[in-house]
């Protein structure tokens, strides 16, 4: 038994010291202990009752003081939103151009407007609320949002009543902000302070008042904290409705974020973490649920904020796809049988089936070459001492020309008659003849000219038998299952042509040419990776056979045809990789694009729009004050929690526990939603702008408030959450997070739930306050020729404005001048 | 099993016969009391390891960069490459000892390095070095499961499973990094555990610091091999957080010691490794002092330090009328150039470029931009401005008071050779980058042409060097950074890494940005000389043409040259240049694998083939597939236990379960801090990169056989033990052939073709072992036939049999049996100068004129992209500035080889002597070797055949 002890030991020489106190000891046993008065306590205990001495009597909670009431913030809050209103709506109209983004944007609402397919990588949500604010104001989508600077008056589109609805949602924050302050228990000034942080930050103000996404992303992100954290302050009403309500709310508003962009995935990270650390908490033995219980929590859960937003996602795609039934410029992006489903997509108007005999040329999807072949042969020996086959050169070859016309030819018998019988269907295996040199297609192991890796391709001659297994190419109809036997059709079908006994793909690539010998035109190879994206084709010109039965009638122009169906799941399916991969893809250089570490610090800004002749400018800019602040409070409270943690583990508690529980479970929600909108960012690859640190702003600004009561305030304020069952039932569990009331060593409560308590905040802080908000009014204020383009400065003017000298703005002295000013 | 059954589990001490086993309370396993099982294990692994470890005799996969490398750490010549230096160098030291005089090349996979050389490459004992080291990983693997307190069963089926993987065993048997990197990480961990125990024995003792300094040792040399050793560092950060923190939660432990311990570790586990990283670089850069290929990634300033890539001194000042070299500070683009070529679209004027080679091309005047005081340009009535004749503008400073450039002045640069002006305009965008906030640069006039606003160029001085004063308040040649700003448009002169297509020789793109990232708009002055200052100052130009008396003229002008760098800055422009052009190798490889395909085996990587014989990199599929079972046992049990305590469950006092939990959660840490952070890398990846993690996986594979075995009486789990040694010997052997070259037969390769993933070629091995006596041998000897003549007679004898053989005798070419098993792509580029690349480092110095001969010798051959140079094989890529090779500057005299010259004939960058242009160089030196190519003209108008 030795090594048991000796591996005992070990563990607590470790510091282990969970494995020493024995956890059998359940809090009912120490109970009994106690009363017995063999149980010493934890330290922890004893601190706790020491500090409960201190502390007020005990009183009986009455139950309806929780929460927000109507008379204490109404008048503020509609204050708050008026506020912001104001500054968001103050001349909309101006400039009466295109605007940045708009080009995007506006042109977007058009394509609804006009239900031509586009294709965008964000999700559909807050593009169709923009469109619907142009319906609602009745353009008609006969605009075309070309270029930044465009005129809207001389195009009649109404663009202040389409700019009105991201002002709207922008002034809806602010008051969110103060309601989400205050839920958390924070007083009125301090929310206050938060929502003006946001209220006059430059940034959000200027991105809210034109028709963007961010002002719809921002206030559904808004919301779905809102949501959560009164969904959070049911917990003691499990399973009631307001709890149900609250949390679907915050599921469908998580999903709402994300129908407006993609990084609304970032919200759901933080209530998803947020979530999983409750449940686990919940699992927590010492909370006396039981396992069947705990399972419960976890799949209401799973269906509010998992199964619900999903369908809501969903639903916004099944809308998008409702509206855009017309062809338009995002069928590109799309599979053949996607840009069917659209009226009037040429790939529906001239398909047609391919039958044996037919002659057809062949592009290659992603180089839009023709498959092309010439009497002219591969020379003997490449210039780096590797042999060809000499054959006959196959290349890809961007013109129409008669070298690049193919017979199909058939493998099996095939029936006398015309029509349908001889039809070449996915899978067939054929061989292709090329009709001007009378040879057949044909790739072998042997090295192509430029990649050793690659097969070359060649022909042989019609009447060379020897060869017949190498010209067996078999045909497989892209997103056509293996055992489909649809028929092949010319345009609307992309296909890969596999060599039936080397198992490659024909390919072609535009990379490098192939040299003189084959005028530089495209290599033609066999590529081993068979399912490679680029090694698709499709049948773009077809004659039809004219020894066949049915030529007559085969050559006769198609009759109009019907769209065909798709599934809505499969085309979302598509939509979404295709957006996935779209935007992953976004990588090339942007001027205004600046790299996430500059954000908080705003060293750089995005120049919106310009305009030459009273040398005005929109510059996407933030409110210094503001910014800095939020963003050196955030600082500040990791630093206060780090020197805690620090601090605990050699047994010293600078923080009151209650106090420190409170801080971890507001501000620290807080922050940790800043990090989960703002850090991720350092991890990807593609363009990043200013405008997407916007959402973790408004956390910020949430976390500065908080952790701006916590310097001035040591108490914190009466319970939050509204009292229920699980309160009554379970008053000996000791570890609800937010639950302040002391309790003695055996967990009994000393006292109940106080009367709902709000901090005071001394003079000192109010004072503190004033200064803050007025110091972000006045930068607000200093910086609004950024943020509403007007009034216009002069050279000299503006290079005052230009307070951090990284920010690039457009009119500025030229050097002459300044030599002229300093002298 | 768990928490009841304690009792059996722990009572080995109670059967007599159990192999003794150490725990953490007690004595560290010792190394000299493990020596009987040590030896012997050794023995073994060295039979296994070095078998025929000069199979085969010809380069293999990255040995031909490594290989290389050694190459040119002999010969000195500066070379660039992402890896830390530190295992390259131990290659090249071992090679030097060997008696390798750096005369072979390691130019292809499958270059044979005996033929046609007396004295034979050693690269026996060059590959000695990373087996013996592969070697010793088995006894190492061996100690560090004992001092993880494991049984010795255990220890030995560990250690066995890590010699009988076929992936580390092909590793360790060639020239590659991999096997140092396993082995240092592999030492690292050993020492580490061994200091985790002498921490519970013995704070601050000899031992202790012994383990940490070792620790800290290999730390270093991990990262000095190659930049993944950071994974072992954060390993080994985590574990050391680990403990500080169980340290500080021991409130009885004083603050003052916990200091100590903290401090200890900051020197032990810091300053020691970063001491070694340095010098690893120091010796690095020490022996690489000449100019060689990489010089091209460097500064200017860090070229001048290297032999053969000095430049003579310039003139410190620069004024107007000077004559300059205009260098681009932040590309290693070269300098502001322009040629008679004009842009094929936009203006269609003449092309500015940069160009990285000495060029006369390069050399700009300085001239004052027209001032408000100056007469207008004369026009005709139309505005167009009229010719104006006289001498040209630059003669009349030679006459003219000196006025040095100053911040503010604006100027207008004339190209000497063309006399364009340096011209940009609103009217067009670059040729290749075409933004909005983009403009042209071109070169614009015509003699007489008076120039236009168009022309005028602000000089903004950016930043001077703190050692010569004067260079902040004007510009000073290599000391003043500055910007040109377009007087007009605002934009800054720009240049970026994007070069131009053909119709501008590769050459770098120059283009004028209205909102540039700073560093691409810097520029500084790297030659300048004027009519009035020179060195002795000239007494007869002391008056100018107004009378005024000119201090400047008579004094004597001071000459300059680029500062030696500091060893600590060439450092760490080293370490920029390094991870600039790692994070660039993002182009796919035909044997590249994403991390997920990994743990599962999914597809190794073709090293070698030739002569009917592989070298395939795979695992053994027993010991990856049980290594990765090992990893998700652990990720599953650990997950229950959280589980289990959550509901109340007291597993975590049961002593086997904390003990095991604890040795598993380090090796576990271990593994995913060398696997996981890959998935974030978007670089080229490789199933090679695994061998780090798999070797923690297998120890951890080692526990779970120990934990599994644990209620067995021993004799039961030494059957236990032998049989899963047996089964995985047997999987070794099955695989074998394709770790050591050795012969096998179709039939057999088939039926090891587990998964279809698994592309090694089975076609290409005989139906018979019989026919190996008729293939060329693997290992070629001096003295032998040639082996290609070999080959051929074996194909006769063979023939028909082998489908490629039979492909012979109808005529057809040798079609190269498997496409992957070409000659690599970077032979299409280097191969037709084959003859004179063999002298290449002996070559007789040409003068500068020749290039012109040489080109004439290369081939015509498409230009190439940077991209292209990278072997298709081997995965190292051979890195290649985007600039070409680098040539001297000093443009007359210096030697240069004519491999270079062919180099940049195939980039089209070849200096010109004497200001010809490149392309009527190109095409006059061309056509000669032109093969009579077939005249068709267009395809398209071909007739088809009747």
């Amino acid at each position: 038994m030795s090594g048991m002890r000796s591996r005992k030991a070990a563990a607590a020489a470790n510091g282990n010291h969970d494995a020493i106190l024995d956890p059998s000891l359940t809090e009912s046993q120490k109970n009994a202990a106690l009363k017995n008065g063999t149980y010493a306590g934890s330290s922890d205990d004893v601190r706790g009752f020491e500090q409960a001495k201190r502390r007020r009597p005990a009183v009986v909670l009455p139950e309806s003081t929780h929460g927000v009431t109507l008379a204490n913030d109404g008048a503020i809050v509609a204050l708050l939103f008026l506020g912001a209103a104001i500054v968001r709506f103050w001349k909309i109209a101006h400039p009466a151009q295109v605007v940045f983004d708009e080009v995007h944007f506006g042109k977007f609402a058009s394509y609804y407007l006009r239900r031509e397919y586009y294709f965008d990588v964000h999700p559909p949500f807050a593009k169709i609320l923009n469109a619907f604010a142009g319906y609602l104001a009745g353009f008609k989508g006969n605009f075309d949002f070309e270029n930044i600077g465009d005129s809207y008056e001389k195009a009649g589109v109404p663009h202040i009543k389409m700019r009105s609805l991201p002002a709207i949602m922008g002034s809806v924050q602010s008051p969110l902000v103060y309601l989400i302050m205050r839920e958390t228990g924070h007083a009125k000034l301090i929310g206050l302070l938060s929502a003006s942080l946001l209220l006059l930050d430059n940034a959000h103000i200027a991105q809210d008042r034109l028709i963007l996404l961010d002002a719809a992303l921002c206030l559904f992100m808004t919301l779905s904290l809102y949501s959560y954290v009164k969904f959070y302050k049911q917990r003691y009403n499990e399973f009631s409705p307001k709890w149900w309500t609250w949390m679907i709310a915050t599921g469908v508003n998580l999903s709402l974020t994300m129908s407006c962009k993609m990084v609304g995935l970032l919200t759901f990270l933080t209530v998803g973490c947020a979530v999983a650390v409750d449940l686990w908490n919940l699992l927590d033995v010492k909370r006396g649920l039981t396992v069947r219980h705990v399972m419960k929590h976890f799949f209401a859960r799973a269906l509010g904020l998992i199964v619900i937003p999903a369908f809501v996602y969903l639903f916004w795609f099944w809308v998008h796809f409702k509206i855009l039934i017309r062809s338009g410029t995002g069928d590109a992006f799309m599979s053949s049988e996607f840009q069917q489903t659209l009226q009037g997509n040429p790939m529906l108007a001239q398909a047609r089936d391919i039958h044996y005999g037919d002659t057809i040329a062949i592009k290659h999807k992603h180089t839009n070459a023709f498959l092309h072949s010439h009497i002219d042969r591969y020379p003997l020996k490449y210039e780096d001492g590797r042999i060809s086959s000499q054959g006959q050169q196959v290349t890809g070859y961007p013109f129409n020309d008669t070298n690049n016309l193919w017979q199909v030819h058939a493998t099996v018998p095939l029936p006398e008659e015309g029509g349908s019988g001889r039809a070449v269907r996915n899978n067939h295996v054929v061989r292709l003849l090329h009709v001007n040199t009378q040879s057949y297609l044909l790739t072998h192991d042997v090295a192509s000219p430029l990649m050793s890796t690659n097969e070359e391709f060649t022909t042989v001659p019609w009447n060379d038998t020897s060869r017949y297994n190498d010209t067996l190419f078999e045909l497989r109809v892209d997103g056509l299952s293996k055992t489909s036997t649809s028929p092949w059709k010319s345009k609307s079908a992309w296909f890969r042509l596999i060599h039936v006994p080397t198992k490659v793909a024909m390919w072609t690539h535009n990379e490098t040419p192939l040299p003189e010998w084959a005028f530089k035109q495209q290599e033609v190879n066999g590529h081993k990776d068979v399912n490679d994206k680029t090694t698709l084709w499709f049948v773009d010109e077809l004659n039809p056979d004219p020894t066949a039965s049915d030529f007559e009638e085969r050559s006769k122009p198609l009759p109009p045809r019907k769209v065909t169906k798709m599934s809505f799941w499969r085309k979302f399916v598509e939509l979404q990789m295709q957006m996935l991969q779209q935007n992953a893809g976004l990588t090339q250089s942007h001027p205004y694009a600046s790299s996430p570490i500059n954000w908080p610090f705003l060293l750089q800004g995005i120049s919106f729009w310009t305009e030459n002749t009273e040398q005005q400018q929109i510059y996407l800019m933030g409110n210094l004050v503001s910014w800095w602040v939020s963003v050196l409070f955030v600082s500040v409270f990791v630093g206060v929690m780090g020197a805690d943690t620090l601090a605990q583990r050699r047994g010293i508690e600078p923080i009151a526990r209650n106090v420190r529980k409170r801080l971890g479970s507001t501000v620290g929600f807080f922050v940790s939603a800043w990090a989960f909108h703002y850090l991720p960012f350092f991890s990807m690859n593609r363009q990043l702008f200013l405008h997407h640190y916007l959402p973790a702003h408004i956390c910020a600004c949430l976390a500065a408030g908080g952790v701006l009561q916590f310097i001035v305030v040591e108490e914190v304020a009466g319970p939050l959450s509204a009292p229920g069952p699980l309160l009554a039932s379970n008053t000996s569990t000791p570890s609800h997070p937010q639950d302040e009331t002391p309790r003695s060593p055996s967990g009994v409560r000393l006292s109940l739930p106080t009367t709902r308590s709000d901090v005071h905040l001394p003079r000192g802080a109010i004072f503190a306050i004033a200064v803050l908000m007025m110091l972000t009014a006045a930068m607000f204020w200093f910086l609004s020729p950024f943020t509403y383009g007007t009034p216009g400065l002069t050279n000299q003017q503006w290079l005052k404005m230009r307070l951090l000298s990284s920010w690039s703005l457009h009119f500025l002295p030229s050097m002459q001048e300044l030599a002229q000013g300093k002298s | 099993m768990v928490g009841k059954s304690r009792g059996p589990i722990n009572g080995r001490p109670s059967s007599p016969k159990a192999i003794s086993r150490t725990y953490v309370s007690q004595l560290p396993t010792s190394i000299r009391s493990q020596l009987p099982i040590l030896l012997p294990l050794t023995l073994v692994a060295l039979a296994f390891r070095l078998y025929k470890i000069g199979q085969p005799s010809s380069v293999v996969f990255d040995e031909v960069h490594f290989g290389g490398f050694a190459t040119k750490y002999i010969n000195r010549k500066f070379f660039m490459d992402v890896h830390p230096p530190l295992a390259k160098l131990l290659i090249a030291g071992t090679a030097k000892m060997a008696g390798f005089d750096g005369s072979f090349d390691f130019k292809d996979i499958g270059k044979e390095y005996i033929v046609g050389n007396d004295r034979p490459v050693p690269y026996v004992a060059m590959r000695m070095l990373p087996a013996m080291l592969g070697v010793a990983l088995v006894p190492l693997s061996y100690l560090t499961l004992r001092a993880l307190s494991l049984r010795g069963t255990t220890a030995i089926v560990g250690s066995l499973f890590i010699l009988f993987d076929n992936a580390l065993a092909t590793q360790s048997r060639l020239i590659l990094l991999d096997s140092f990197l396993v082995f240092f990480t592999a030492a690292t961990a050993y020492c580490w555990v061994e200091f985790c125990n002498e921490e519970r024995k013995r704070a601050f003792g000899p031992q202790w610091w012994a383990w940490l300094l070792s620790t800290g040792g290999f730390l270093g040399c991990v990262v000095s091999t190659k930049w993944v050793g950071l994974f072992t560092i954060a390993t080994i950060g985590v574990s050391t957080i680990a403990q500080l923190w169980s340290h500080l939660g021991d409130v009885r432990m004083p603050m003052s010691t916990l200091w100590r311990h903290f401090l200890a570790r900051v020197l032990g586990l810091i300053v020691v490794p970063f001491i070694v990283y340095l010098l690893s670089f120091a010796v690095h850069l020490g022996v690489l002092n000449h100019s060689g290929d990489g010089d091209g990634f460097m500064s200017s300033a860090f070229q001048h330090t290297l032999v053969g890539h000095g430049m003579p001194d310039t003139y410190a000042d620069v004024a107007l009328g000077s004559t300059v070299t205009i260098r681009h500070l932040n590309t290693q683009g070269g300098l502001l150039h322009s040629h008679s070529h004009n842009y094929p679209a936009g203006s269609g004027q003449q092309q500015i470029t940069l160009y990285p080679h000495s060029d006369e091309n390069n050399e700009w005047y300085i001239l004052a931009a027209p001032g408000p005081d100056d007469p207008p340009t004369p026009t005709d009535e139309n505005g167009v401005p009229l010719t104006t004749g006289g001498p040209h503008e630059s003669e009349k400073y030679k006459r003219k008071k000196v006025l040095y450039l100053t911040h503010g002045m604006e100027v207008r640069l004339v190209h000497r050779m063309t006399d364009k002006r340096l011209h940009s305009h609103e009217s067009n965008r670059p040729p290749v980058t075409e933004s909005d906030f983009q403009n042209e640069v071109t070169g614009y006039g015509f003699p007489g042409f008076a120039g236009d606003a168009n022309d005028n160029w602000r000089v903004e001085i950016e930043r001077g060097s703190p050692d010569d004063a004067p260079s902040s308040m004007r510009v000073r040649s290599l000391r003043t950074v500055f910007r040109l700003r377009h007087t007009l448009t605002g934009c800054y002169l720009f240049s970026h890494k994007i070069p131009l297509p053909e119709w501008g020789f590769g050459q770098q793109e120059v283009t004028c940005n209205k909102s540039p990232t700073r560093p691409n708009s810097l520029w500084f002055v790297e030659s300048s000389r004027h009519p009035r200052i020179s060195v002795a100052g000239d007494k007869s130009l002391g008056v100018d043409e107004d009378g005024e008396e000119d201090p400047v003229a008579v004094r004597p002008a001071k000459t300059i040259n680029y500062l030696r760098p500091s060893f600590l800055s060439k450092f760490w422009e080293l370490q920029k240049v390094m991870w600039e052009t790692n994070a660039g190798l993002t182009e796919r490889h035909v044997y590249d694998s994403r991390p997920k395909t990994w743990p599962v085996l999914r597809r190794g990587i073709n090293f070698w083939s030739k002569d009917h014989r592989q070298i395939y990199l795979v695992g053994n599929p027993l010991v990856w597939w049980g290594a990765t079972v090992a990893v998700l046992v652990y990720v599953g049990a650990r997950a229950i236990l959280m589980l289990r305590e959550k509901r109340g469950a007291s597993d975590f006092l049961d002593s086997t379960i904390v003990f095991y939990d604890r040795t598993a959660s380090f090796l576990f840490l271990a593994y995913s801090l060398h696997f996981f952070p890959f998935a974030l890398m978007s670089r080229q990846l490789f199933i090679h990169h695994y061998l780090p993690s798999l070797y923690f996986a297998v120890l951890l594979l080692a526990l779970l056989f120990d934990l599994v075995t644990a209620g067995l009486r021993p004799r039961f789990r030494l059957a236990a033990a032998s049989a899963a040694v047996g089964l995985v010997v047997l999987v070794y052997l099955e695989f074998s052939p394709l770790t050591y070259a050795g012969p096998w037969t179709v039939k057999r390769c088939e039926r090891a073709r587990w998964l279809k993933t698994w592309d090694f070629n089975c076609r290409d091995f005989p139906s018979s072992l019989a026919e190996y006596k008729t293939f060329p041998p693997a290992v070629h000897t001096l003295g032998q036939t040639s082996p290609v003549e070999a080959y051929d007679a074996a194909k006769a004898g063979v023939g028909g049999v082998t489908e490629a053989a039979a492909e012979a005798a109808l005529g057809m070419p040798q079609p190269g049996q498997h496409a992957f098993e070409d000659v690599p792509k970077q032979a299409q580029h280097s191969g037709a100068g084959g003859a004179a690349a063999a002298g290449g480092h002996k070559a007789e110095p040409v003068a500068a004129a020749p290039p012109a001969d040489a080109a004439a010798a290369a081939p015509p051959a498409p230009v190439a992209k940077p991209g292209d140079e990278e072997n298709v094989f081997s995965i190292q890529p051979v890195i290649m500035p985007g600039d070409g090779k680098v040539e001297h500057h000093d443009g007359g005299g210096a030697a240069m080889d004519q491999e270079k010259v062919e180099a940049m004939v195939l980039e089209g960058t070849a200096g010109v002597a004497g200001g010809h242009h490149h392309q009527q160089q190109q095409q006059a030196a061309g056509d000669p070797a032109k093969p009579s190519a077939p005249a068709p003209a267009k395809p398209a108008n071909e007739v088809p055949p009747a």
